[in-house]
């Protein structure tokens, strides 16, 4: 049984076949029902007229036999028709009495009605004599329907089973078969090497046509695709190693963190920043990126969480080691995907070197080696911003002209007055602590920043050594001597400086002053105490 | 006389334009006056041996007249007639009315038997019978 259901699920020739020879069964029996049904009716009907006939045929003897009231006549009536197979009963009824009468009265013709018909005078037209009542042999009537039936069942079944006998052989023919064929043959298909299904012969514009075009049609297509894809897979290929190499040579760092700022990834260029060993396994080894800034963390820290909770990419200069040789490094990160940044790093120390020599040289006076204007003022601001905020923070001013320094350089030229002037930068220089800053402003203009020396012994003990040491006559040849002097005028920078400028207007006219009272000397400000 | 009317009689039934009827006679000494066609129906085709007054019955055949009175009885033609008496030889219940060839000798017999019954041109009846029905004939012969 279980094996009949395997072979009904995996034929469909048995499967077809079996729901054909099904609904033929079933057809066959609704007809063969419904022929019984309306043969019996008709067979019935039949017995009713050949009754009709019989009687007919016996109505002139039961007539005279009534007439007559001739019992031997009407018994004699009686016997022929029972001699008829269709003939159950006969009654010849004459008023209350009974003629004659034949045939059993049992329950066999219960369900028939009689067939009645009155005889009437065989002289007297209107005249009835009497009655013959004739009940048909049910018997005989289902053995006539039987026999009909079984006629016309034989000859049913017969014509369902050839109906459905070539039912199934052109659906094996037509179809199955076909379709066997192309399944087999797709079975043994070698796509990949172009080849089709052929269209079974004959089903060329049917159903099964198109269904080997719809096939061939995607075979088609899948080649297509899988042709398409291994190009653009071996495209990928090339384009990862190359990446890859580019990756791995390039001298920037390439690195990538999760979101916690655990170190995922780094190419070589990132460990050498870094100074991670290049065999190290960061599957294995669990890294944070912000262990490797020092001093750094926290801004690192900071950034991170920064970039992964508001998805801000981020650019920020570590500098990482100190001392003599800083170094810089410049890292740019970026979110990828939802929980992966992606991070480059460049070696940026150049470049900060540069930039620092580069704003050096903005401030430097290059003769003297000592700041220019642009330096003292941003040493000014430097000391304005400090006094906003520490109010008993304060610096004394000096502001410097050499006297007669026009003369000795028209007397010995240029290069001599240079030189004097590199000389007097080299007094102020040893004169004034590390802390205190020296510039000229131009010409034979200096000015000193004394850092938190207000007092004014303090300063003018500084001033009056100056003043000595300047006064020296310099020898620069065995044959050149320049005597030189220097007017001097101070001013302090504290809480009460309106601005730098102010500060440094008033040591200028400070220095006027000391000018006027006849050089090499100097002079304070009245806003000295 | 009487063979005139007779032969004129039966110029005019051949001619056929004229209807003659058919008279049913006892002797009169029958106590019977006049029956109905149905008794006589019933005496003729053996139904009833006896007559309404209570005579055995014995109806005679003319064999001359014989088609024209069953016809005008019950609308038979002779081989009818003959056909059913033949059925009934069989279970001989019944028998047929006795078959005269002469209306004379019919006139006798029925004057010697008070039961008996006969028939006659209505136009050839003597006086000592009596007519108890006249059939008319309704068709031409």
């Amino acid at each position: 049984m279980i094996r009949l259901a395997r072979l009904l699920r995996r034929r469909l020739a048995l499967r077809s076949a079996a729901l054909t020879l099904l609904a033929v069964a079933l057809l066959g029996i609704a007809s063969l029902t419904g022929a019984i049904l309306v043969s019996e009716s008709r067979e019935r009907g039949r017995q009713y007229e050949r009754l009709e006939e019989l009687l007919n045929t016996v109505e002139r003897t039961v007539q005279i036999a009534c007439f007559l009231d001739d019992k031997v006549l009407a018994a004699e009536v009686a016997n022929g028709l029972l001699s008829n197979r269709i003939v159950g009963h006969v009654s010849v009824i004459q008023g209350s009495d009974v003629l004659a009468q034949g045939g059993p009265t049992d329950d066999r013709h219960a369900g028939n009605r009689p067939l009645e018909r009155a005889i009437m005078s065989p002289f007297v037209a209107a005249e009835q004599v009497c009655s013959i009542e004739l009940t048909p042999d049910e018997q005989e009537i289902s053995r006539s329907v039987m026999r009909a039936s079984l006629f016309t069942g034989i000859v049913l079944t017969l014509q369902l089973i050839a109906i459905g006998i070539v039912v199934v052989l052109v659906v094996l023919r037509l179809i199955i078969l076909p379709i066997t064929r192309v399944s087999l043959r797709l079975e043994s298909l070698a796509p990949e090497s172009g080849e089709k299904l052929n269209t079974p012969p004959g089903n060329r514009d049917d159903e099964l046509g198109r269904l080997v075009g719809s096939v061939n049609g995607m075979i088609d297509h899948l080649v297509t695709s899988i042709h398409d894809e291994r190009t653009l897979r071996l495209q990928r290929e090339v384009d990862e190693r190359r990446f890859r190499s580019i990756v791995e040579n390039v001298e920037t760092g390439i690195f990538e963190l999760s979101s916690e700022g655990r170190m995922l990834s780094a190419n070589p260029a990132f460990r050498r920043l870094f100074n991670l060993d290049q065999a190290l396994d960061l599957d294995v080894q669990d890294l944070r990126f912000a262990e490797f800034v020092g001093e750094e963390k926290e801004r690192v820290n900071t950034m991170l969480v920064q970039l992964v909770n508001y998805g801000r990419p981020c650019n920020i200069e570590l500098k990482l080691e100190t001392g003599e040789y800083p170094r810089w490094v410049s890292v740019l990160l970026n979110r990828f995907e939802d929980d992966r940044l992606q991070g480059v790093a460049n070696d940026v120390t150049e470049r900060q070197m540069a930039a620092h020599a580069a704003e050096h040289m903005a401030i430097t006076d290059l003769l003297t080696g000592l700041g220019n204007r642009r330096g003292l003022m941003k040493r000014l601001d430097q000391s304005m911003r400090i006094v906003q905020s520490d109010p008993g923070y304060s610096c004394g001013l000096v502001m410097l002209d050499l006297d007669k320094f026009k003369q000795a350089n028209d007397t010995y030229g240029h290069a001599i007055g240079d030189r004097v002037l590199q000389h007097v930068a080299k007094l102020l220089t040893d004169l004034v602590r590390q802390a205190d800053y020296v510039s000229r402003l131009g010409g034979d203009e200096f000015v000193v920043l004394l850092e938190g020396t207000t007092r004014r012994e303090a300063i003018a003990r500084i001033l009056d050594r100056f003043l000595q040491r300047v006064n020296e006559p310099i020898r620069f040849d065995p044959d050149i001597e320049v005597s030189i002097s220097a007017s001097l005028g101070v001013a302090i920078l504290d809480v009460n400086a309106q601005s730098a400028e102010e500060v440094l207007q008033r040591a200028d006219s400070a220095m006027y002053e000391a000018k006027h009272a006849g050089r090499n000397c100097y002079r304070f400000h009245p806003s000295l105490g | 006389m009487k063979i005139l009317s007779v032969a004129f009689l039966s110029c005019l039934l051949l001619a056929g334009f004229a209807r003659a009827d058919i008279a049913v006679v006892v002797t009169v000494d029958s106590p019977l006056r006049t029956v109905s066609q149905n008794d006589l129906i019933n005496v003729f085709m053996g139904r009833y041996r006896r007559l309404p007054t209570g005579e055995t019955a014995l109806p005679v055949d003319l064999s001359p007249l014989k088609a024209r009175f069953y016809r005008a009885l019950v609308d038979k033609d002779l081989a009818e007639i003959n056909s059913y008496w033949a059925r009934l030889i069989f279970s001989g219940q019944a028998s047929p009315p006795l078959q005269m060839q002469e209306s004379d000798e019919m006139l006798q017999y029925i004057r010697r038997n008070p039961g008996a019954l006969g028939y006659l041109d209505a136009a050839a009846v003597p006086d000592d019978v009596r007519i108890v029905l006249q059939l008319s004939e309704r068709q031409a012969p």
